[in-house]
């Protein structure tokens, strides 16, 4: 479907905001029903100090759907579970 | 090394990061010194003690190409062979088959996007600029630098949505067609809103999230059925 179908079969006539407006639509969709998958890959370092377990979540993200590491025994990269809370005694940690 | 990954790794989601953990007395650990003692408490957690190039994967939603040039209806052309070849020199993908096999058969144009799989060393995402050779059987492509390899190989290329990346009035929205009337809902739910009625704002927005999730149903037709009971009324 255009951009110009959408506009007709509503009735608006600004372009620029109906984009902007699609662009929520397809926000709504990818943060419910992940209709479209991207992928990103980051070295894993060797921790040296309280911070080096830190990974940025990609900056455009909408919504995680998995989170694998690779194993490199196989060159697989397999899924890893979450925890639903932070281990305590390593908040702070200098020697992880 | 990192073995057993999918049971001796864990995430912590805090913020905008992402906190990894492994278990210290898993596989990759030494648990028993040479005198004999164990030294690590059992499920005690520890950071990542070792380097591994892209070994952290993370699988996403995002706004990924919202708009493209062509309908993802008719973003249909394909074709597959084992007598595709590609030549670095030229740039171009060639089939045995001189037919007009890409063009006319395949229903590929200049200007499509395809996703090159199954090929020894090619596998990537190029651009068609044109055709040539005798029975249009080049492809000439951009895009990707392409890598010497005979024919031989199982190889199938398909057209994929080419984003519109400055889009306009005549762009595609990069849905299928149940999600695109999903979006109409959403602009006339926005429409709505503007215009301060907000019972039909609620409406379409309803309208909106049940298109979604029938989508989703689509994908998993599941067919129920049950016992009659003892004293159903046949």
């Amino acid at each position: 479907m255009t951009v110009l179908e959408a506009m007709e079969r509503v009735g608006l006539k600004e372009t620029t905001l109906t984009i902007a407006w699609i662009k929520d639509a397809i926000h709504h969709i990818q943060s419910n029903s992940k209709d479209k998958l991207k992928v990103t890959k980051q070295d894993i370092i060797k921790a040296v100090d309280s911070d080096d377990n830190k990974y940025l979540l990609p900056a455009d993200m909408i919504a995680v759907d998995s989170i694998s590491v690779k194993d490199t025994s196989d060159s697989k990269y397999k899924r890893i579970r979450r925890l639903n809370t932070q281990p305590y005694y390593l908040l702070e940690d200098t020697a992880p | 090394m990192s073995s057993n990954v999918e049971r001796e790794w864990f995430y912590y989601l805090k913020g905008r990061h992402i906190l990894l953990y492994q278990l210290l007395s898993g596989s990759s650990s030494e648990r028993i010194t040479q005198s004999g003692v164990i030294r690590t408490r059992e499920k005690e957690l520890m950071y990542p003690n070792e380097d591994i190039a892209d070994g952290l994967r993370i699988e996403y939603t995002a706004l990924n190409e919202p708009f493209v040039s062509e309908s993802l209806e008719t973003t249909t052309a394909t074709a597959s062979g084992t007598d595709i070849s590609f030549a670095l020199s030229g740039t171009r993908i060639t089939t045995d088959n001189t037919n007009n096999f890409w063009d006319t058969t395949s229903g590929f144009v200049a200007g499509d996007k395809i996703r090159v799989q199954g090929s020894a060393s090619n596998d990537a995402d190029y651009t068609i600029d044109s055709f040539s050779g005798g029975g249009n059987s080049n492809m000439v492509v951009s895009g990707s630098t392409l890598t010497d390899e005979n024919t031989g190989e199982r190889v199938t290329v398909t057209q994929i949505p080419k984003e519109a990346t400055s889009p306009d009035e005549t762009s595609h929205i990069n849905l299928n067609k149940m999600l695109s009337l999903a979006v109409v809902d959403y602009l006339k739910a926005m429409v709505y809103e503007q215009a301060g009625q907000m019972d039909l704002k609620e409406y379409y927005m309803k309208e909106f999230y049940g298109k979604l999730g029938d989508n989703e149903s689509n994908k998993r037709k599941i067919s129920m059925s049950f016992p009659a009971g003892v004293y159903a009324v046949r």
